[in-house]
């Protein structure tokens, strides 16, 4: 039964799961931007402890860091249509629900678990910076949007880098489940190839090449990118 | 006409669910188990003296850091059988838990040799080195000494991998495990894909539950092990 690696199909699929890294790559930097604002600002309401937003974003970043990404998106991809189903038969729009792009799903379910992580990330990251730096910043005059500006979250940032990127990877590696909303990305394109021949291990290896790859490229430019952040850190020194 | 959404089946899916927590919980803990003994093979080369191990088991976690789950338990699935046909062996009907357990074993082990790499490295070189001055034995200084201060400091991160692992663990329905998500998938089956919503929200909700409790079980384990720990007060 050992036929050895396909090696054509090997290469053939290898550019067919690379065409899925725009959506890829869309879901991910669309979850970050909603994300990384949404997260500073949930964080702040932590840090600062705001009566109510407080507990509401305690629930969700344990709700999101309790349960299963994938359950998530069931969910998501369960409810949503319902929800809005029942919105527009109330306001008689005429819009199959089951024709919306799988994309959107993606965007909501991604946003949604992202931001949990990135409070935390935040929360961690706003705790390491001295009070004194934003007495201090108050003190010669700055208002409390300026000193969040150039003085915490300078160094905040810092701090929060690695995490970001970690989390910007695991968001690239959790992307691959939007198979389970038919969301057209690397696993799902690639997976679809081998279903005419069989041939899942070539499929799968190319998957894994691409993944590695992307994540690898992802962590080179975050390094990058915190090598020239750290200038900041070092300036008082 | 039937309701959209019907409460009582959070209620009802619950008892038929919890029983295959079990197989949830057997999966997540061999791969514990496993994954923690690979993983400190993999911390003992990160640091050893040996360039070529070092490079080894650095290249090991940056690779599988970089795999989704859901990749490498499909490649475990399809490649591991492929592989052993060129052996001679014939492994495509065995039980998929095995596939499981190797798959989650594999990542555990990344999770694990970092994490008891950055516990070994928090402690101090002087602790060893004030243990072996006395007249300690270097087995008795790391059993003694090294290992119960480096293991205050890898608890909190062994519970965030423990958890990982058993929310990773939910994807193994994909290759055919009846755990408490393949039990929910055939349930919702079962009633013609109606009422899916509830099942998952049940699901979310013991997923939560015993997160909440490892997270608990994993601070007051911390506040055990840390009372001879003396630190600056800093407040």
């Amino acid at each position: 039964m050992s036929e050895g690696l396909n090696y054509t199909f090997l290469i053939d699929t290898f550019f067919i799961a690379l065409s899925g890294v725009p959506i890829t790559l869309l879901v991910t930097i669309v979850a970050l931007l909603f994300a990384l604002p949404l997260g500073f600002l949930l964080a702040l309401t932590r840090i600062n402890q705001v009566p109510i937003l407080n507990w509401f974003s305690r629930i969700y970043v344990s709700f999101v860091r309790g349960t299963p990404i994938i359950i998530q998106i069931f969910i998501v991809y369960a409810s949503v249509p319902l929800i809005l189903s029942l919105f527009f038969e109330k306001y008689n729009i005429n819009i199959n629900v089951y024709n919306i792009n799988p994309i959107w799903y993606a965007f909501i379910v991604f946003s949604f678990s992202t931001t949990a992580i990135l409070i935390e990330v935040f929360r961690s990251a706003l705790s390491t910076v001295n009070k004194g730096q934003l007495e201090a910043a108050q003190s010669v005059g700055l208002s409390n949007f300026q000193a969040y500006r150039r003085i915490v979250i300078p160094q905040a940032l810092v701090v929060a880098m690695p995490n970001i990127c970690t989390a910007t990877v695991n968001l690239i590696k959790a992307t691959s489940l939007g198979y389970a909303m038919s969301l057209q990305e690397i696993t799902l394109k690639a997976k679809v190839a081998a279903n005419v021949g069989y041939n899942y291990v070539e499929a799968y290896i190319d998957i894994f090449l691409v993944y590695i790859i992307l994540c690898s490229l992802v962590e080179y430019g975050f390094k990058l990118y915190e090598k020239r952040l750290r200038r900041y850190k070092y300036v008082s020194a | 006409m039937e309701k959209y959404f019907d409460i009582s089946y959070i209620w009802n899916s619950l008892p038929v669910l919890l029983p295959f927590l079990r197989v949830t919980f057997m999966v997540a803990g061999l791969s514990i188990i496993f994954g923690t003994f690979f993983g400190l093979i993999l911390a003992v080369m990160k640091l050893g003296k040996s360039k070529v191990a070092q490079k080894i088991a650095n290249f090991y976690t940056t690779v599988l850091r970089c795999t989704p789950s859901i990749v490498l338990l499909f490649l475990v699935y399809y490649g591991v059988p492929a592989l052993a046909d060129n052996f001679g062996l014939y492994l495509h009907d065995l039980n998929t838990a095995v596939f499981v357990v190797i798959t989650f074993t594999l990542q555990f082990a990344a999770i694990m040799s970092e994490v008891i790499r950055s516990a070994y490295e928090s402690i101090e070189k002087g602790q060893f080195e004030a243990a072996v001055s006395v007249g300690l034995s270097p087995l008795q200084a790391y059993r003694r000494i090294i290992f119960p201060q480096a293991l205050v400091v890898g608890l909190p991160n062994f519970g965030n991998g423990l958890i990982a692992l058993l929310q990773e663990g939910s994807l193994a329905y994909t290759i055919g495990l009846i755990d408490i998500v393949g039990k929910a998938n055939l349930i919702i089956a079962a009633n013609y894909n109606t009422h899916a919503l509830e099942i998952f929200i049940a699901l979310a909700v013991v997923y939560w539950v015993i997160s909440i409790l490892i997270e608990k079980f994993f601070g007051k384990l911390e506040k055990v092990f840390s009372k001879g720990k003396q630190t600056i007060n800093t407040n």
